[in-house]
């Protein structure tokens, strides 16, 4: 069924489809929100909150753009609003993840550098403009298009390129 | 490990984890859950005008209390001679009967 299709639906007050819609989007929301938050249980939340806003702001959706851009741009409004607000919290999580990572075939010397090693690539990723960090989310978590990605920001495909390469360059130099 | 290495390497290791498979669940019985009514914001006027309102009862009635003047004398005594009240005579058998 079409999202379209859905939505006539969910708008004729049948619930049943909004869960088919929201099964057919959810890995995608949580992914990207796992871009921004790094935290399975914050993203389980914020992806939560998504779609009851979705549901509650569908009927104001007329379809000028297609869906999936309606809901990415929802999707990282909501997960920069979470991260500008929990800014604090963050720290304390990123500490509590390095302790709580469920153990591997790796050496706990090995463990902790691996952890204290994405705590600084997830600092870096956090530390990007608001734009640069969308974008490059965008790209390499939803391996969107550079024109999906341009819809979503509402700006043109030049500017998204020249985002991800700064993006890119911003990472190299804080990492390096 | 070359740094752009690293970070695909966390990307992916992100990408991988999977949401809670009860995910659509919860959110179905978050929206079917009845919305509470949702409160209504009362005016700054409004409330204004109450605190003003409850203020000028306030002050009327400690102004009224204020202006009371006692004119009773503790000099003055009524004299009331009871028996005068009603009369008794009035009932007086022999004179009524």
């Amino acid at each position: 069924m079409s999202d379209e299709q859905l939505i006539y639906k969910i708008n004729s007050s049948d619930p049943s489809a909004f869960k088919m819609l929201m099964e057919k989007y959810q890995l995608q929301v949580f992914r990207t929100v796992m871009g921004f938050v790094h935290s399975k249980e914050d993203a389980e939340d914020i992806t939560q909150d998504i779609f009851v806003k979705v549901y509650q702001s569908l009927a104001s959706f007329k379809g000028e753009s297609e869906f999936s851009t309606w809901l990415y741009r929802i999707t990282v409004n909501m997960s920069i609003n979470f991260v500008n607000r929990n800014r604090k919290n963050r720290l304390l999580q990123s500490l509590e993840d390095i302790f709580t990572k469920p153990g591997n075939e790796k050496t706990p010397l090995e463990q902790l550098e691996e952890s204290e090693r994405d705590r600084r690539i997830q600092k870096a990723i956090d530390s990007l403009t608001e734009r640069q960090r969308m974008a490059f989310i965008l790209s390499k978590y939803e391996e969107l298009s550079q024109k999906t990605i341009a819809s979503v920001m509402n700006t043109s495909e030049g500017a998204v390129e020249q985002l991800l390469q700064r993006a890119k360059n911003n990472l190299q130099r804080k990492l390096s | 490990m070359k740094t752009e290495q690293y970070i695909d390497d966390l990307i992916r290791r992100e990408k991988q984890t999977a949401p809670n498979p009860f995910l659509s669940t919860r959110v179905m019985a978050e929206i079917e859950k009845p919305q509470r009514p949702e409160i209504k914001r009362i005016p700054v006027w409004q409330a204004f005008a109450v605190a003003a309102g409850i203020a000028a009862v306030a002050f009327l009635g400690i102004s009224a209390g204020n202006s009371y003047i006692d004119n009773s004398s503790s000099e003055t005594v009524i004299n009331i001679n009871d028996s005068q009240i009603e009369n008794l005579e009035y009932y007086n058998f022999d004179n009524y009967e």
